[in-house]
């Protein structure tokens, strides 16, 4: 199982998380939502070593994450695909997937993972020696996904996946998410398009100012009244 | 015509330890985006270093080397640990100006150390230039030219062919994506300016070992030809670096001859503008574009 606990995250003086707890099961799909600026991205930031807390525990299975360097991090089992994707534009599609290994020494297995990314994600595999910059938006996310995946995750973190994707492409990434979740692995997922996230999501938490608001399952996120208008689209407000 | 000829030929050759110089640069400047003015001065104290054990030990061509090499990683990576280690990411001119102060204390090192202005340098080589028709080669440039191809070859091969290779690639790509795939950017970032600083050794050694002598404005002189070379083969690019060295070389040594030694400065600067305002991204660079939003934390 995968915790956070009061954690306390900061720019300067402004205090971008107050406070945050929350619980993520293993072999489930958890969903964070919340408005822009609530801290969510400060949240997978501040998990995945690249902001450090000012206070508070992190701990996957019982080890302690806070503190360490976010290459330590990845060596634990915990990779995030960032917010916008963040591909290595200049270095090729295996390249980028190369890079997201960095932490392993199995040449064999680096290279038989390399091989089911490419089956996994057949347009990674058309487009492998070409550079990152050059792939589209939605092919850039399954190239974060895919190397994301390289480190062989316990916990994937993924903030905002379906962002300015076109909604056929959002599907596909969701599809994934699913399989990926069917095979095993952990997902904590940051996700503005709560439609979406109540097909795939187990387990959901809501992040305002910094604060987490409401957790429940997709069932009592249906029913919370407030949740219905912002996220759902209340037919009575629409009406 | 004959004198173009030997001035491009003797351009070329000196153009090549300046495409050294902005190798190293550039390898700085890709993986932190910032300016180290200090570069030049840093490999000023390795050759003085390596003029010390020359001068006292009576140290051969081969140890002076290793010495002057040596002693530019280190000063090379002090000015790591002391300009950019400490800045946050975004405080380029932070970087940049205690570079230049950097500079400064390690130019007063070194007249401290050796207060005499001039300190003699092992000879690179000391065959007559070979003779081809009416056109001259020295040997000494040969030897630069030929090591400055060699090193940019394999600084090439490392950057793409190794590990540590795509793990400064990736550092330059993106610090905070290279991070979250499970890289020590800051190992990268050691290991560039501790590649760097070695270039940049060589290729200083190669320059005093032809003068046989070294001065306290090397430093400068390394830093400035670095700039303007690093500047006109286009940022982050090293066929770019070394082309930019070529260049610069070429231009100057002809209008040394053609025009003298003041014309041949304004030149070299004319033509750097030349270069941003007709490609602003340098001859093999990147045209400029904005940079993408590489997240929070930096390198
Ligand atoms: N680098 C930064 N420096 C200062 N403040 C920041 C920085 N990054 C984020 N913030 C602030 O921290 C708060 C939380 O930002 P964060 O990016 O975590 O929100 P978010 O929930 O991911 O929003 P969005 O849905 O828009 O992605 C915001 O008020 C934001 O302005
Ligand atoms: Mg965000």
């Amino acid at each position: 199982m995968f915790e956070v606990s009061d954690i306390v995250a900061t720019y300067g003086k402004i205090e971008a998380l107050k406070g945050v707890s929350l619980k993520v099961e293993s072999g489930k799909i958890t969903c964070l939502l919340g408005p822009n600026g609530a801290g969510k991205t400060t949240l997978m930031m501040t998990i995945a070593g690249i902001l450090q807390p000012r206070r508070g525990a992190i701990r996957l299975d019982g080890m302690d994450l806070a503190g360490l360097s976010p290459a330590r991090i990845v060596s634990r089992g915990v990779a995030l695909v960032p917010e916008n994707r963040l591909v290595f534009p200049q270095m090729s599609v295996r390249e980028n997937l190369l890079a997201g290994a960095y932490q392993r020494r199995d040449r064999a297995g680096i290279d038989s993972d390399i091989d089911r990314m490419y089956a996994r994600f057949p347009r990674l595999k058309e487009r492998r020696e070409q550079m990152a910059g050059t792939l589209s938006g939605g092919e850039q996310q399954m190239l974060a996904v895919a190397r994301a995946l390289m480190s062989r995750p316990r916990l994937l973190l993924m903030d905002e996946p379906s962002l300015g994707l076109a909604p056929l492409i959002v599907a596909e990434i969701f599809e994934i998410i699913a399989e990926l979740n069917r095979d095993g692995t952990t997902i904590f997922l940051v996700e503005q398009n709560a439609h979406m996230a109540l097909k795939v999501a187990h387990q959901f938490f809501l992040m305002e100012q910094g604060r987490i608001t409401f957790s429940g399952t997709p069932g009592q996120l249906a029913e919370d009244e407030v949740i219905q208008r912002a996220y759902l689209g209340s037919r009575r407000a629409a009406g | 015509m004959v004198d173009l000829v030997q001035n491009t030929i003797d351009g070329l050759m000196i153009g090549s330890s300046y495409g050294l110089l902005a190798l190293g640069f550039t390898l700085i400047f890709g993986v932190m985006r910032r300016l180290n003015l200090s570069y030049g001065p840093s490999v000023m104290v390795g050759a003085y270093l390596g003029t010390l054990v020359y001068v006292q030990l009576a140290a051969g061509p081969l140890v002076v080397l290793v010495v002057t090499v040596l002693g530019s990683v280190l000063a090379g990576l002090y000015v790591e640990r002391l300009c950019f280690a400490p800045m946050a990411a975004g405080a380029g001119v932070a970087s940049m100006v205690s570079s230049f102060a950097i500079w400064m204390q390690l130019e007063q090192a070194a007249v401290l150390v050796l207060p005499r202005h001039t300190y003699p340098f092992p000879p690179l080589a000391t065959a007559d230039p070979l003779a081809f028709g009416p056109f001259y080669l020295r040997v000494d440039g040969l030897i630069m030219l030929a090591c400055a191809l060699a090193l940019s070859a394999g600084v090439q091969l490392l950057l793409y062919r190794s590990r540590v290779g795509l793990a400064l690639r990736a550092t330059i790509n993106n610090p905070v994506a290279a991070h979250l795939a499970g890289i020590d950017v800051r190992t990268a970032v050691v290991f560039a300016f501790a590649l760097a600083s070695a270039v940049g050794g060589i290729a200083g050694y190669l320059v005093l070992a032809t003068d046989q002598q070294v001065t306290p404005m090397f430093g400068m002189w390394a830093t400035f030809k670095g700039l303007i070379a690093m500047m006109i083969g286009g940022l982050g690019s090293i066929p770019g670096a070394i082309l930019g060295g070529l260049v610069l070389g070429v231009v100057e040594a002809n209008s040394q001859w053609y025009f003298g030694p003041q014309v041949r400065d304004l030149l070299a600067y004319v033509l750097l503008f030349a270069c941003l305002v007709l490609r602003p991204g340098g001859l093999l660079g990147e045209a400029p574009s904005r940079q993408q939003d590489t997240g929070r934390r930096g390198a």
